[in-house]
């Protein structure tokens, strides 16, 4: 990845000199061992924080919504004929270019308001998997090298290969290559095992009805509403998030069971079309909770009901403002 | 359109667990008074036969 590095960084360095963006979003190194971090980068001598890795765990988008959302506020109160554009860089994968096509098509913002920095894909590390693969232990220093994770550890040096513990997202991504984009640095990715990405949701279904409500009862119980999968979530941009609505008040605030369970499931499914599983509310929970295992089976009915694939096609339109009478199924209708 | 959310939404209450027959969708229009007279004692069948449901409920006090 050392080569994509520096040239990320050049490029980055370039689009800022001249003026093609006016803050690059990108990930730096973290402040703790093994992780990386988004950044904004706004001066061209700092484009050199720039990493790309196996550790760039957030999906950039989100920031890119919420830079663009606050510019267009900022602008409110300027006359129309001053109004600026204010062109955001962002450095982005697949799922990260698949999340800003859900945001154009959700007609969030333009395309000349973003300046994509494409990168390929090879996954990210789960951190949480990787801790438990070492046993609990803290890690001190480590880097990755020829697929391999080398760690010093509170338990001595350590070695885990990294395919061991790509994020599950990651493992069967479908769209690891940028689907969009307006300068691509490297040659594509080589692709994931996407045939598999259902596996998990079939297992599921194929459980009696009690026991996927035990399922879904025990994960969320984990769940202790910190709202993180929410903020983390590029899909999830709502200025008032039905969660924090008082007129009406869908679902009460507090650790009541039933309105945990009601928060999730309405989270959830307003993913319907729109998530692109890149797994950062997983990465995000403090809990664990398994959100992937709910997430991954809207994508597969979206697919299954309607051909769709979130964010997966510019000329899409979002699956659920359309429909298509002769493809549709119609069985879930009562006495047709 | 809201087809489309109601076919995702019966069959995401299903796979958590919770009944998704409850969820009854059809069409109906203004000027079928037998019909509808016939979906909704069809729909209330159901709904009895399923009998109270228990799951997402919040109980107050
Ligand atoms: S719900 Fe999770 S996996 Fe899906 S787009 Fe949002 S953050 Fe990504
Ligand atoms: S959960 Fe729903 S209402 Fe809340 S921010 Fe996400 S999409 Fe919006
Ligand atoms: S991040 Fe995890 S614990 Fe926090 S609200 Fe989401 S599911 Fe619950």
């Amino acid at each position: 990845m050392e080569n994509i590095e520096t040239k990320l960084r050049e490029e980055a360095k370039r689009l800022l000199l001249e003026k093609k963006a006016e803050v690059i979003i990108g990930y730096e190194k973290g402040t703790l061992p093994l992780t990386a971090t988004p950044c904004f980068i706004t001066k061209p001598e700092e484009a050199d924080k720039l990493v790309w890795n196996n550790l760039c765990t957030q999906n950039l988008a989100k920031f890119v919504h919420d830079l663009i959302t606050q510019h267009k506020n900022s602008q409110k109160r300027v006359k129309p004929e001053d109004r600026k554009r204010k062109v955001i860089g962002v450095v982005a994968r697949g799922c990260t270019t698949r999340s800003m096509i859900i945001h154009l098509q959700e007609r969030q913002y333009e395309r000349e308001d973003v300046c994509i920095i494409g990168v390929p894909c090879d996954g990210y590390v789960d951190g949480k998997g990787l801790k438990v693969k070492i046993g609990g232990a803290d890690i001190i220093d480590g880097a990755i090298e020829g697929g391999q994770i080398q760690m010093k550890t509170s338990d001595g040096d350590k070695t885990v290969a990294l395919k061991e513990v790509l994020a599950d997202c990651c493992a069967t991504c479908r769209f690891n290559n940028p689907i969009i984009s307006d300068v691509m640095i490297g040659s594509a990715a080589p692709p994931m095992n996407p045939d598999a990405e259902y596996e998990e949701v079939n297992a599921f279904e194929a459980k009696s009805m009690e026991e996927r409500w035990a399922y879904f009862t025990r994960e969320m119980d984990k769940c202790m509403r910190c709202n993180a999968c929410r903020q983390a979530c590029p899909s999830c941009y709502c200025p008032t998030c039905f969660v924090e609505q008082s007129q009406p008040q869908w679902v009460g605030i507090g650790e009541d069971q039933t309105d945990t369970q009601v928060f999730q499931f309405m989270r959830l499914y307003h993913m319907v079309g729109r998530c692109v599983d890149c797994g950062s509310c997983v990465a995000v929970c403090p809990m664990g909770v398994d959100l992937r295992k709910f997430l991954k089976k809207l994508d597969k009915d979206c697919f299954e009901f309607f051909g769709n694939r979130a964010g997966s096609s510019m000329e899409d339109m979002p699956p659920l403002g359309k429909f298509d009478e002769h493809h549709d199924k119609g069985d879930f209708v009562y006495n047709p | 359109m809201a087809r489309r959310k109601f076919a995702t939404l019966k069959s995401f209450l299903n796979y958590v667990g919770v009944e998704g027959d409850r969820t009854i969708f059809t069409w109906v229009s203004a000027s079928e008074g037998d019909r509808w007279a016939q979906v909704i004692k069809g729909a209330t069948e159901k709904i009895k036969a399923l009998g109270p449901a228990n799951k997402m409920v919040k109980h107050i006090g």
